[in-house]
């Protein structure tokens, strides 16, 4: 197909010159070198446009026309002069679309590469510094002025919401009530704790539940599921995984890490917006965040659990087992998916910690083990 | 230059789905790709897609908005607000745990999650300010005969005067919804401009009650509803027999319609205080305005876009599933396990999914309710017009990012 002919003559358009609400016919033509587009008014008003200044608007609905105006680096939001030229005719618009080659160009203002990284370095830099330095720190100071009260309150409530996520329907209280399993338990947690203040009276229950687990919540409480105790390949392992949850209540961990969430909470799905995948994502992001938050906690419950063991004449081997034994489940994914440190790293410490150890004996005698791991079992 | 001879204009539309299905498919897709940063671009398309689509009398809007300015003000309003947001809601969280006890009772409990909504309150002012400004973005952005439209600064007491009204209404269980709706909107549309003219809401907030009217019917059947049923549980007590029952049974069908009733009234309400409040507008000392959308053809379009849209979702994933047992089958058959293959399959088709619900949902609900408003506007005088001068450009900093953080405002 060969270049449209100019289209002979001068061609009928609309024309709205941007300064008044009017529609206006005009004629329009090239200019004899092609270079302008000539515009004339039924009053005689000529106006030119460079032809290579010329553009069109882009996803107009009308196929059967097309709005032309010219770029221009100054006044509006996109660098285009107000006025607009509107041509039905199907040949002239045939002949704009092959002889102005810059027709669909999008262009920007100038300057704005800078603006936009400008902006983008600012906001980056603003939700870094709001989700890792200004909210953590603001949770670390309010956990320390909660009142301990308050902060045992919000722990009952938050271990009454996880024992009714567990059971299973039907089931009653979860709570193990075996008097002498809870003698035995409390000996070995006073074994632990002797001469330490932690700043809180430390409550221990345990749940009759398979899960192999133990979590503290606000206010100095610790819940140990049943599944440990079952699993447990003797009292020493129990009283590792039981020295690193008091290395969190030490530590505060559990409000200062339910404050963050609560801060952080909503910022970053706001970000991705409502996009297919973007709460999957943004739930993703959250829990990266908040797993980098925790990992750091957790290695420092480690740490104090190995001096709480240390102090007590405890073998740390024990918990060691315990890390050893968990590995195969929990370190299939890299570390930084997880919330916790690698299994195998912290079992290595912990064997390290106890190749240095001196004497040590367990932390429970045979009939308190025995207790213990009957601590759900219901009365005669 | 307008018809003189025709003294009123109506307007058209001109849109079809499939232009506009395509355009949709697209943003879906490359929104995906880049991780919702595309997100800003593709809004922009569609507007600019459905602004052109209205025609009156030969002339055509304008949508002169810019993906690049709103990215630029959704990336100002994500600072604002992760700022904001993360302290109050860690300050709200830190006093709430003050509250929280180990739920003994029931209303404990309710309590407690009663605190938890308190966040919500905090977030309520920015979304109300998020839509003042939105809509203010989307007049700067709008072009008539080349001429912008505009609107002035002004949501903080917008976002004031809305609580108020809004705490009035729920006090008076909604008896002066009325009057929320005309002064909000008065608020607005005395603020707006066209060009070098400012608009004017006429009216008064009575006038908005015969728009109220089906609310109220359908209020009325719940309320006799239950009268029913507490007159069936009162003579229960008394003496036994069938009757009572037929009584009760009464009770809740009137509650069960009434409810309904007051659902459909309200969109009727919608839809007549709209009617009401462009009637009433005025441009250069005229009504310029004539609208005239019916209840009934709405919720047509709801009834039949949402039966197209399930149809089509569901044959899309009646396909893929057929797609994806055949491939467990296979694997299966070779005795190995299902491969990462399978896994991309579903998270595409979840993807496809979600992509096509929301082209669809444009192009069978919101395009066709924008058609239907478009097509029973008219122009009564639209020969004034002529004299409207241009207005200065309006920066508009934040280009409707508040609302594009924070989820709210229009439809597109």
């Amino acid at each position: 197909m060969t270049a449209p002919e100019v289209p002979s003559g001068k061609i009928a358009a609309s024309f709205y010159d941007g300064l008044s609400a009017r529609r206006q016919p005009v004629l329009v033509w090239p200019s004899e070198d092609q270079r302008m587009l000539v515009l004339e008014t039924s009053e005689g008003h000529q106006f030119l446009w460079q032809m290579n200044r010329l553009r069109a608007l882009r996803d107009q609905s009308d196929e059967k026309s097309i709005t032309l105006t010219l770029h221009s680096d100054e006044g509006d939001e996109a660098p285009r002069d107000p006025a607009r030229l509107v041509v039905t005719d199907p040949l002239a618009i045939l002949w704009f679309r092959r002889m102005v080659p810059d027709l669909g160009k999008r262009d920007v203002h100038a300057g704005t590469v800078r603006k936009v990284l400008l902006w983008l370095g600012a906001a980056t830099a603003a939700m870094v510094l709001m989700l890792f330095v200004i909210l953590p720190a603001l949770s670390d100071y309010l956990a320390g002025h909660l009142p301990v009260e308050t902060e045992t309150a919000f722990g009952r409530s938050v271990m009454r919401q996880v024992e009714w996520m567990v059971k299973e329907e039907g089931a009653g209280d979860l709570t193990c009530t075996n008097p002498d399993g809870l003698a035995a338990l409390n000996r070995m947690k006073d074994r632990l704790i002797e001469g330490r203040d932690l700043g809180y009276d430390l409550q221990l229950s345990v749940f009759d539940h398979k899960m192999v687990n133990a979590f503290a919540v606000p206010g100095g409480q610790i819940v140990i599921f049943r599944g440990l105790l079952d699993k447990a390949e003797g009292p020493d392992e129990v009283a590792g995984v039981l020295a690193h949850e008091i290395g969190h209540v030490a530590a505060r961990d559990p409000t200062r890490i339910a404050l963050r969430a609560a801060g952080s909470a909503g910022i970053l799905s706001m970000i991705l917006g409502d996009v297919s995948g973007g709460t999957a994502i943004a739930a993703a992001g959250e829990y990266l965040m908040r797993a980098s938050y925790t990992r750091d906690a957790e290695a420092q419950a480690d740490r104090y659990a190995l001096g709480l063991l240390d102090g007590a004449g405890i073998s740390a081997e024990g918990l060691a087992g315990f890390f050893d034994r968990i590995s195969a489940d929990t370190d299939m994914l890299p570390e930084y998916t997880s919330s916790h440190p690698l299994s195998a790293g912290r079992a290595q410490r912990a064997h390290d910690q106890a190749g240095m150890q001196g004497d040590t004996r367990p932390s429970l005698d045979d009939d308190d083990w025995a207790a213990l791991k009957a601590i759900c079992a219901k009365g005669d | 230059m307008f018809d003189l001879k025709s003294p009123a204009v109506m307007a058209r539309y001109t849109g079809t789905g499939s232009a506009l299905f395509g355009l949709a498919l697209l943003n879906g897709l490359f929104t995906i790709l880049t991780l919702g940063i595309y997100r800003f671009w593709g809004k922009t398309r569609i507007r600019r897609y459905i602004w052109s689509s209205v025609d009156l009398g030969g002339n055509r809007p304008e949508y002169t908005g810019t993906g690049l300015e709103k990215f630029l003000g959704f990336l100002v309003a994500v600072v604002v607000l992760a700022i904001y947001l993360g302290l109050v809601q860690l300050i709200l969280f830190y006093f709430g745990m003050h509250f929280v006890l180990e739920p003994k009772s029931e209303a404990q409990a309710l309590m407690q999650i009663a605190v938890v909504y308190i966040s919500l309150f905090a977030i309520m002012p920015l979304m109300i300010f998020a839509r003042y400004r939105a809509r203010r973005y989307m007049m700067a952005r709008t072009r008539f005969m080349g001429i912008r439209f505009g609107m002035d600064k002004g949501a903080w007491g917008y976002v004031w005067r809305a609580i108020a009204h809004g705490a009035l209404t729920v006090v008076t269980l909604g008896i002066l919804l009325p009057r929320q709706t005309f002064w909000l909107e008065k608020y607005k549309t005395d603020r707006s401009w066209y060009g070098d003219q400012k608009f004017t809401q006429d009216g008064r907030w009575t006038g908005l009650y015969g728009a109220m009217r089906h609310v109220l019917i359908g209020l009325a059947l719940v309320v006799l509803g239950f009268v029913a049923m507490v007159v069936a549980g009162v003579m229960a007590q008394g003496s036994s027999g069938e009757d009572l029952s037929a009584i009760a049974m009464i009770g809740i069908v009137l509650t069960f319609i009434g409810l309904l009733w007051a659902a459909i009234g309200y969109l009727y309400y919608r839809v007549h205080a709209y009617r009401y409040l462009m009637d009433n507008t005025i441009l250069m000392g005229r009504r310029i305005f004539r609208a005239e959308p019916r209840t009934g053809r709405i919720i047509g379009i709801y009834i039949l876009g949402s039966i197209a849209i399930s149809l089509i979702i569901g044959i899309g994933m009646l396909l893929f599933g057929a797609i994806i047992a055949a491939m467990a089958a296979a694997s299966q058959a070779t005795g190995g396990a299902p491969g990462p293959a399978m896994f991309v399959l579903i998270a595409v088709l979840y993807l496809c999914v979600f992509i096509a619900a929301g082209a669809l949902g444009l192009v069978f609900l919101i395009q066709p309710i924008i058609a239907h408003f478009a097509e029973t506007l008219t122009l009564t005088d639209p020969s004034i017009i002529d004299e409207v001068q241009q207005r200065a450009y309006d920066p508009a900093a934040d280009a409707g990012g508040f609302a594009d953080a924070l989820d709210v405002g229009a439809a597109i």
